[in-house]
């Protein structure tokens, strides 16, 4: 039996008034894989995550997180059970110490870690009997990111984690996620980061204007995502380029750069064809391929 | 443990009111005390005493209480945690709940220590022993009050802003105040209900007679129609 995704939603649409912020969203995230979710401000990625987690109700479509569906208050409740969620703003209780914050959020949670809290408090160097609100930005990232990792989720999703990290904190964490994917917690993360998104990721999704507009892994882009550039001995007239693979076009002058994401040695001999006086394949980062797609 | 959090989350509003409550009480009381010499010949002074205590501790009440209610998801939102809360594995309904309990646990204990320490003071220096009078204090306070938890509660469940909430919320008080103050309206106002003016007997300074029960009950049931609502708004609000 096919194991069901860990986040999987069905033309999903949230609409503000008259502004639609998410559009018929079809989303599936695999479990036990760490996927970056992407895309501009406004894009839609916050308000999506807010769906999941049931702090918004979807205008029309559906979703499940954890097989749990996310407009049943009943089910939401049991999937937050299994689910660590670090916000955007990851503001906390002021009134409450570190220690007492810890306590709070331990007791929802049986499965709760201590020697990952003990770990994560001596590493963040966090301390217990400061109040929240005393604590500097960065430090309430590490806090909200210790309550996230040490209860064990079975899905942890994060908006923005890295905000107000400093290198070596971007680091712990980025290594703190790969090391809960390896223990079999699915990981779905937002971020702008896109270097960030690029290390540790198994697979992206991009968000524009709350329509998914790329679904694709890691390895792909890197086998596959290719920018071609090819030089004519001639100024292509009226040029255009039909070709499978081939997502984007630029003409300048002799130079026509092409934006490929498979069929390399077709389009490699299509330009030979035609007498390309130079031709040039470079493969594409995930930066390259962000702003490609949401571009297009 | 959402108890634990509901409890840190007021406790510093909680003891200030509680601190200031008592201090207003005992004043009234000691400083009615103190004139006790020229009203030898009234028995019952140190009831006057307690009754007029009483008035001054069911205004102070209402705006303690007025101000314990606010908070909860909405402040959490304004200043950005109501995220961590949501997330939690407990429903909206749940958290309501034990905002709701812990809200009339410390509106019962300002009022019952208030009257505690009115009582003791009241009989050092003379003579109010009656429980009963008491009694019936405390049921006005506590039961014809709780419109003014329920209010308070709705109010921070509506409006957003730190400010904005209590200020429309003891608006709204103090407009029903003065509109319901005089007869023949005044036997709907809750505040009537509270000081229990009404129910007092001016030979004795005692208050008796039949108890309300009827406008008390109504006076619940507007509560929990108010708690309810706002139960209703939080479960649909959307974070």
């Amino acid at each position: 039996m096919t194991e069901l995704p860990a986040i999987q939603t069905h033309r999903l649409s949230k609409w503000y008034g008259r502004t639609e912020a998410v559009r018929e969203l079809n989303l599936s995230v695999a479990r036990n894989r760490i996927t970056g979710f992407l895309g501009r401000n406004g894009a839609g990625k916050t308000t999506t995550i807010k769906m999941l987690l049931g702090m918004m109700r979807p205008t029309s479509g559906e979703g499940s997180v954890l097989g749990k569906k996310i407009d049943d208050p009943s089910e939401s409740v049991a999937m937050r059970r299994e689910v660590a969620y670090v916000s955007e703003d990851k503001r906390l209780y002021g009134y409450m110490t570190v220690g007492q914050l810890i306590r709070f959020t331990a007791s929802f949670y049986p499965d709760w870690q201590v020697d990952v809290e003990q770990t994560l408090l001596k590493k963040y160097e966090l301390p217990v009997s400061r109040k929240v609100k005393a604590l500097s930005k960065g430090m309430h990232t590490k806090l909200a990111l210790l309550l996230a990792f040490a209860r064990k989720p079975k899905l942890l999703i994060l908006d923005e984690p890295s905000g107000g990290l400093d290198p070596v904190g971007v680091e712990e964490l980025l290594e703190g996620l790969v090391s809960l994917c390896a223990q079999g917690t699915t990981v779905f993360f937002s971020s702008h980061q896109i270097p960030e998104v690029e290390r540790v990721a198994d697979h992206v999704c991009i968000l524009e204007h709350g329509r998914l507009v790329a679904d694709v892994s890691l390895d792909e882009i890197r086998q596959s995502y290719r920018q071609i550039n090819v030089v004519f001995p001639f100024e292509p007239a009226n040029f255009q380029v039909k070709l499978d693979g081939v997502s984007k076009v630029e003409t300048r002058g002799r130079q026509v750069r092409l934006f490929a994401t498979g069929h390399l040695e077709e389009i490699v001999n299509w330009a030979r064809s035609f007498e390309a006086s130079a031709i040039d394949v470079t493969p594409l980062g995930l930066r390259e391929v962000f702003l490609k797609t949401i571009q297009e | 443990m959402l108890w634990y959090k509901a409890w840190l989350e007021t406790r510093a509003r909680f003891l200030a009111a509680l601190g200031a409550i008592l201090l207003l009480s005992s004043f009234q009381v000691l400083r009615g005390n103190g004139e006790a010499d020229r009203h030898l010949l009234s028995l019952s002074w140190h009831y006057e005493v307690l009754h007029r205590a009483h008035s001054s501790l069911a205004m102070l009440w209402v705006l303690a209480v007025s101000l314990l209610m606010m908070g909860g998801l909405i402040r959490e939102m304004a200043v950005g945690a109501s995220d961590f809360t949501l997330a939690l594995p407990v429903s909206r309904a749940q958290l309501m709940r034990v905002r709701i309990g812990m809200g009339f646990l410390q509106a019962i204990t300002l009022a019952v220590a208030a009257w505690i320490v009115m009582f003791l003071l009241a009989n050092l220096g003379g003579d109010a022993r009656s429980l009963e009078n008491a009694g019936w204090h405390l049921l006005l306070l506590v039961v014809g009050g709780s419109v003014f938890v329920s209010w308070a509660l709705l109010v921070s469940t509506l409006i957003p802003g730190e400010y904005t909430a209590p200020a429309v919320c003891l608006g709204v008080v103090l407009l029903v105040v003065i509109v319901l103050g005089d007869p023949p309206l005044n036997q709907w106002s809750p505040s009537s209900l509270l000081t229990g003016n009404e129910y007092l007997n001016r030979r004795t300074m005692m208050l008796g007679g039949p108890i309300p029960w009827v406008r008390l009950t109504a006076t619940v049931a507007m509560a929990a129609l108010m708690a309810i609502g706002a139960v209703k708004v939080m479960q649909r609000r959307e974070f």
